[in-house]
This record gives C-alpha cells, sequence and structure tokens, in this order.
C-alpha cells in the first residue's frame, strides 16, 4: 500500500515534465514525430489509472498478506467476454492504433479493447502492472533492453509460438529493424509506428554565412566548428540537459571507429570492450569535439524537450544538431519557415581508418507491439499484428508524418506528409548494415541513469577516460 | 487527581499538585456532576479512533512495509526475495547515498539561511497599516498558490541560458550555465524554493507579528528606542516561537524535497543534486530496484525524524515556553 501512494505521488508530477528518462524519452520522441498531424486523442485517462492503482494496492495488499494475486482480478476474462487487451503510450499516435483496431474488430469476433497509458511514464507504469491479472495482452515498447526484463521473467511469448502457422512474419519488416527485438536469438516484437533514425541536422544558412558545407568526413566536421565559431554562433547546439542527446554523440563515435561489433559485445556483457584501444579512441575524439568549442560552454543547461536545443538551430544561434528524425517534424511545427527554406539533414560524418561503415545508423529502429504468454487469445492476437504490414497501416503512419518499416513501406510513400523526407529516410534505413538501437534502449531500463552520468560527467569533464570506463564497466547488463 | 483537566502551574489559584485528594463525593448528585465534567474535558478513546487508524493504516503499516521490503531485492517482476542486508551493506559504501545525505541537509540549510530573514522582513511589513499593503501582499503571495511543478517549469524555461534571462543579463550569469553546473545548480534549487515557500513563511511570521501586545512598543518608545531597536529588541524576541514553527516546517520541507530537483535538475548534472529523496525515486522507479529505493526511504524518515527532534529540543518548542513572560 505504501507502494500505490508512492505510485500515486511519483507519477503526478512526472506526468506533466518534460520526458527524460528513456522509456519516456523514446515516447516523446515518437510523440513529436507525430505532432505535425496532432489532433490529440482524448485518452482515456481513468480507467487504466484507476486499474493500476488498483493493481499496486492488491500488489502490495498481497505483499502484506502473502496470498496470491488472483483475488485481486478484476474478472475481465472471467465475464466470458472474447477479448484482449492492446497496451498502448496514450499520445497523437494513438489516432492510428484506434483505427485499426475498430478496423479488427469489424471482422473479429474476438474483439481487441485498446488501452493508454498517458503521462510520460510508460516504461514504470508498464512495469508496475506486467506481472499481475491486469497485465495486457499485447503492450507497446521500444524493444532490445525495454523488454529484456521481461523475458528473462518469462512473461513474453516467442513470436515462433505466435505465428506457428506464419513462420515467414519477419520477412514483411525490415531486417535491421525486425532484428532489435530479438533476444538470444528469439524475436518477441512485430514493428508498430515508425523508424527513426539519427540524423545530422543543419541550419543551411548558418552553414553557408561561414562558408561550411555539409561534412562528410570526422575532420570536416571539427573544421566546421572552427568557422562557425569564428563566426560567433554555437558550432552544434546540444541539449545536454536531457542528456539521450549528448549520448547520440558517443553512440555515432563509437559505431565509427569500432564497428556495431564493440558495443554488441559490451552488451553481451564483455567488459573488456569499454577499455579497449577503439573506446579509448572514441572518447578522445569526443574530448577533442568538447574541447574545440563545438557545443558551446553551456550545453547542460540546454534541453531539447521544451525546444531549447531545436530553437538554437532554428534561430540561426547554432550551426548543427545530431537529432532524431523527429527533429524535422518538431521544426516544421515549431518554425514553419525555417524548416521549408534552411533545415538540412545528413548522416553522421565518417571518421578516416574507423572501421564503422559510414552507412550504419543509431537511433530508435522502431517501436514493437510484444505478446505476454498469459494471453488466452493467441489466434486473434496473430491476426491483429498481421495488420502491421497492411496497406491501411503503412497509409495511415505515413498520413501522420511516421515511417513504417515494412518491406513495402516504399509504394506508399507519396502517400506521406513530407514525401522527398520520408524516402531519404527510408533509404538509409533500408541500406543500413547496421541500425543501432540507443544505448540507454539497448541495456535495460535499471541501467539508464548510470549510462547517463557517465556520460555526462565525461563530457563535463568531470572524470576522465579512465572514470568513463570504469562506470560502463559497472553496468549490468543482464 | 480531578484537577488533572486544568493545565498544572499555570492557574495559580489552583490546587498544588502535591495537595490532598479531595474528599471521597458524598451524595449521587455531586458524582454525577464529577463524571460530566471528567466526560467534557477527557472525550472517550473512540473519538481518538479513526485518527488512529488512519494514521496506522497509511502511515505505519507501510512504513512497516517498506521496511521488510528494504531487506528484500524486488525488481517490480515476480514476488520479492530475501536479500537480507545487502540493500543496506551496498548503501552505506554508496558515495552517492552519503553525498545524497549531505546534499539534502545543505539544500535545506541554505534553504532556512535564505528564506528566514527574508521572510521574517516581509512578514513584519505586512503586520503594519502601510498604504497599498493588503494589495502588494495579496501579490506576493501568488507564488505559493502555483504547484511546484508548475513553478519549475516555470524557472526552467526562464532560466535557459540562450533565450531566457541570463541570455540578456551576461554581465551577471556569465554563460548562463546555471543547470549545468554544481554551484548553479544548488543556488537554482534554493532559489526556486525560496520564490516559491518565502510567502508561507512570510504569512507566519504576519500573524505572529500582529499578536505582539502593542503595549510593548508603546513602552519601548516612551525609553526612546526607534523603530531599528524596536524591531530588534521587541518584535525579534517575541517572534522566537514563529521562527522554531517556520523553521521546523522549513527543514521537514527541504528534506523531502522533490519535485523541483526532478523537474530542473533531475538530480544533474551528473549526481551533483541528487537529494536523498530523488535518489530514492531513482533506485525504486527508475531502476527498477525496490528493495535499495526501500531501504533510502527509511533512511530518510530515520535521519529527518532526528533532525527534527533535534530542533525541537533545541529550541525548547517542547517546552512550549510563551513568550508573553513580560507582561504578567
Amino acid at each position: 500500500m505504501r507502494i500505490s501512494m508512492r505510485m500515486s505521488r511519483g507519477s503526478t508530477p512526472a506526468a506533466g515534465r518534460a520526458a527524460t528518462s528513456g522509456a519516456k524519452r523514446g515516447a516523446e520522441r515518437t510523440r513529436t514525430a507525430v505532432e505535425t498531424a496532432s489532433q490529440r486523442t482524448p485518452g482515456s485517462a481513468a480507467p487504466p489509472r484507476v486499474r493500476l492503482v488498483r493493481t499496486v494496492a492488491c500488489g502490495g495488499a498481497a505483499l502484506l498478506l502473502g496470498t496470491s494475486l488472483t483475488a485481486c482480478d478484476s474478472g475481465s476474462d472471467a465475464s466470458g467476454a472474447k477479448e484482449f487487451h492492446v497496451l498502448v503510450y496514450g499520445d497523437a499516435g494513438n489516432t492510428v492504433e484506434k483505427q485499426i483496431v475498430a478496423e479488427f474488430n469489424k471482422t473479429s469476433k474476438v474483439k481487441a479493447v485498446l488501452d493508454t497509458i498517458p503521462g510520460a511514464d510508460y516504461q514504470t507504469k508498464l512495469q508496475t502492472i506486467i506481472n499481475t491479472p491486469q497485465a495486457p495482452d499485447v503492450f507497446y515498447n521500444w524493444g532490445g533492453g525495454s523488454i529484456k526484463p521481461f523475458v528473462k521473467a518469462g512473461l513474453l511469448m516467442p513470436l515462433d509460438d505466435v505465428f506457428t502457422n506464419d513462420p515467414t512474419i519477419g520477412d514483411h519488416f525490415l531486417p535491421s529493424v525486425y532484428n532489435t527485438a530479438k533476444i538470444d536469438g528469439k524475436a518477441y516484437g512485430i514493428p508498430m509506428r515508425g523508424t527513426q533514425p539519427v540524423l545530422l541536422f543543419s541550419n543551411k544558412k548558418v552553414l553557408a554565412n561561414a562558408g561550411v558545407t555539409q561534412p562528410k568526413t570526422w575532420d570536416e566536421l571539427l573544421a566546421s566548428v572552427k568557422k562557425l565559431k569564428a563566426k560567433g554562433v554555437t558550432p552544434i547546439a546540444l541539449g545536454g540537459g536531457d542528456k539521450w542527446p549528448t549520448m547520440m554523440w558517443y553512440e555515432y563515435l563509437y559505431d565509427r571507429i569500432a564497428g556495431p561489433g564493440l558495443f554488441e559485445k559490451a552488451v553481451a556483457g564483455d567488459k573488456s570492450a569499454w577499455s579497449s584501444p577503439d573506446s579509448k579512441k572514441a572518447l578522445s575524439m569526443v574530448r577533442q569535439l568538447v574541447d574545440a568549442g563545438a557545443f558551446g560552454s553551456n550545453f547542460d543547461s540546454v534541453k531539447w524537450t521544451g525546444g531549447g536545443s531545436a530553437q538554437l538551430l532554428a534561430s540561426g544561434k547554432a550551426g548543427f544538431e545530431l537529432m532524431g528524425s523527429w527533429e524535422y517534424s518538431t521544426q516544421k511545427q515549431a518554425s514553419p519557415g525555417f524548416a521549408a527554406k534552411d533545415l538540412g539533414y545528413t548522416t553522421f560524418p565518417s571518421v578516416q581508418g574507423g572501421k564503422g561503415d559510414p552507412n550504419d545508423l543509431v537511433g530508435n529502429t522502431n517501436n514493437f507491439y510484444s505478446v505476454m504468454k498469459k494471453t488466452k487469445q493467441p489466434a486473434a492476437v496473430a491476426k491483429f499484428l498481421k495488420l502491421m504490414y497492411s496497406e491501411e497501416f503503412i497509409k495511415a503512419q505515413l498520413s501522420i508524418g511516421n515511417l513504417p518499416t515494412t518491406t513495402n513501406t516504399s509504394t506508399f510513400l507519396g502517400t506521406s506528409s513530407d514525401p522527398a523526407y520520408a524516402k531519404y529516410q527510408l533509404d538509409l534505413v533500408s541500406k543500413a548494415p547496421s541500425f543501432q538501437i540507443s544505448w540507454d534502449q539497448t541495456y535495460p531500463p535499471s541501467q539508464m541513469t548510470p549510462i547517463y552520468q557517465a556520460i555526462q560527467e565525461f563530457t563535463d569533464g568531470k572524470s576522465d577516460a579512465d572514470g568513463f570506463i570504469k562506470a560502463m564497466q559497472a553496468l549490468d547488463a543482464s | 487527581m480531578t484537577s488533572a483537566a486544568s493545565p498544572a502551574g499555570t492557574t495559580p489559584a489552583g490546587p498544588p499538585p502535591t495537595a490532598a485528594p479531595p474528599a471521597p463525593p458524598a451524595g449521587a448528585v455531586r458524582a454525577r456532576a464529577r463524571r460530566g465534567a471528567r466526560g467534557a474535558a477527557r472525550p472517550g478513546i473512540l473519538w481518538a479512533l479513526p485518527a488512529v487508524v488512519f494514521f496506522g493504516l497509511f502511515a505505519l503499516v507501510p512504513l512497516v512495509l517498506v521496511a521488510v521490503l528494504s531487506f528484500t531485492s524486488w525488481t517490480g517482476l515476480g514476488s520479492p526475495s530475501f536479500a537480507g542486508l545487502a540493500n543496506w551493506t551496498k548503501l552505506f559504501h554508496d558515495p552517492v547515498m552519503i553525498q545524497s545525505l549531505w546534499l539534502s541537509v545543505l539544500l535545506t540549510g541554505l534553504g532556512v539561511l535564505v528564506q528566514t530573514p527574508l521572510s521574517i522582513l516581509i512578514g513584519v511589513w505586512a503586520a503594519g497599516r502601510q498604504r497599498g499593503r493588503a494589495v502588494l501582499s495579496a501579490i506576493f503571495f501568488i507564488p505559493l498558490l502555483l504547484s511546484v511543478t508548475a513553478v519549475s517549469v516555470l524557472w526552467r524555461a526562464l532560466l535557459d541560458p540562450n533565450f531566457g534571462v541570463p541570455a540578456q543579463a551576461h554581465w551577471l550569469f556569465g554563460d548562463g550555465n546555471l543547470l549545468g553546473s554544481r554551484t548553479g545548480a544548488i543556488g537554482v534549487l534554493v532559489f526556486v524554493s525560496a520564490w516559491q515557500y518565502t510567502p508561507l513563511h512570510s504569512l507566519i511570521y504576519q500573524g505572529a507579528t500582529r499578536a505582539i501586545p502593542a503595549v510593548l512598543y508603546q513602552a519601548a518608545a516612551i525609553d526612546g528606542a526607534g523603530r531599528i531597536r524596536q524591531f530588534l529588541h521587541v518584535t525579534l524576541p517575541q517572534l522566537r516561537n514563529a521562527v522554531v514553527t517556520s523553521v521546523i516546517l522549513m527543514i521537514v520541507g527541504g528534506l523531502t524535497t522533490f519535485d523541483s530537483v526532478l523537474i530542473l535538475t533531475e538530480g544533474g548534472p551528473g549526481t551533483d543534486t541528487t537529494i536523498t529523496a530523488y535518489y530514492m525515486y531513482d533506485k525504486a522507479f527508475k531502476s527498477f530496484d525496490y528493495g535499495t529505493g526501500a531501504a533510502v526511504a527509511l533512511l530518510l524518515v530515520v535521519v529527518a525524524t532526528a533532525i527534527s527532534l533535534v530542533v525541537v529540543r533545541l529550541s525548547g518548542y517542547d517546552r512550549m515556553a510563551g513568550t508573553q513572560e513580560g507582561l504578567s
């Protein structure tokens, strides 16, 4: 019961604040990515909240009395109604989800019920209900580390078991994306919503004023930093206050220097990866960039959430910003004139002598639907999930600015809110030899704070390379 | 003793504590009268039941549950498993934990130091009869009406180094890296909480100042004391109990500060503003380590209780001494 009080106390302020933790962040990204078509749906706020409180209260009571949780079952299954629950993050993306659920229910005897968790604390709230009778049958997540604890706890159903009569389900999605929801070689997620690679955005006007062209290599980037600085602008806008924008620089540098293998090794538990020469080289290049004044000196007081760093770029006070593909729709909404005329985008520069392919991407590969082992309607769920590569789904997502990652997306690009940008992204994602899901989403959620701290302290110069390596080696990958 | 209902010692006319008990009642009428009197003064234990049940259910039971939880390892999935003293030993070797306690005390202390003089001055001023005082007081009171969340979001935006106040006042803020540096972040937290809570404490001092008998000021004036001397020698000593009340409120509030840290700094930069309450939230609800979170919570309860007791003891608040000694 203490827990239930904490929950309601803890969640209220958090709901109102800008998203920060990885789970929240991913959701925030998705939200902003679809904001162009932002008819904010009146999310069904009460039912999940009430359910949550009941669940947690029952959990606390069970903890106290040592009784089984079943006594608290609300009996949704016992009522005899044939239905399954789909839990998603409650934001503007729900318009498409509502549409798909309605479409599914037209022809299905087993009805899908869409539940939304409003606010930014999706992951936290999910964790409190997932092991109770109130858990959904299907739920929204970020693949990778975000579902790893659930897989370890034996709560999720591998997709091989869901799609027993359609083992080729994975062929409908881009492999680089589909693979990020694989854990121990088994697939646990069907991509839904859209992909979000991280790109190097720029203010074309500022670059032209300083005589800078889009940098293709690291040395060109360093040279442009110098030129931009000489012009009195912050070379690169960085929302260090959110911490994850800083992390993106590390992710790309590690990839370009060592290739995706190094981080994969580290996440698999091989701690020597962090102390390898490649790791040290990446750190020295971060240092080089910071020391060159690339981010200015007050980046940790700037946030991307709330528009701080994006405004720097749009107002011409900065030349570049490394950000997820949602930057485009964000700028389009906040500064339409700038987005139409002066917003440039390109991939992260290559590093000379680096082992990583310059076509490699990092970011959020996608959002996913995962299926609970306890679902009583696996057949209906499988039927529902097949809609995630249907023509209707792809068109609906494109129309709100999302880029689905099905193999046939390219044939529908014309229906996108910005076909050229959608095509650019899709080309990148389909060609990428590797698409590294963000570090904070690859490690389990419990490791997010230590990752952020290690990155922030090294970037600020509060710790040195050894300090960073030690902090990353202390992470618990399991 | 029949005299139990009247506070012993304060009524000189009452029977001394050592006085012999009154003679046993002679008749039924007297007995009934006594029972009636006793009933009025001391309501039955039943009256306390709702409060006791409420307190037990929402304070004691959770506290015990948290204590139990602190000896377990639990990620929120499955059921908690007994972990012995693991969480506790981990905490006592955790530099962030120890630092968080110091930070909590530091922020609380700075809050008291900044807010107390300010609120005394404002409170005493607001207790006067100047023109426009009521209007100004009402305006000044507004920050208190806003939620901490709103206030924090507001200041977060106002303090943006490139588009907020610091961008307009380089001479004062430099590069504006307030929330990205240790001193800056601590300064912002102290400032924002002072901005929000000084009105509340001013209100306490305003009330207390109005309760000071005018006769004291008249006497001081006759003795030739000016405004400043009146303030120092009449007002301030008379505000002693108000100071204690206000400081205890600040300490309790300061040690449990959470929302403003969550929104303004998220414990950062690094761990520079990770105060204990935020650390508890981080452990339990962001790192899904409920066992350690519970241990931090319990530690906070112990530390906060200890500090409150010390303050109550040192200030003489427990003796409930009045400030009227000069009058009788």
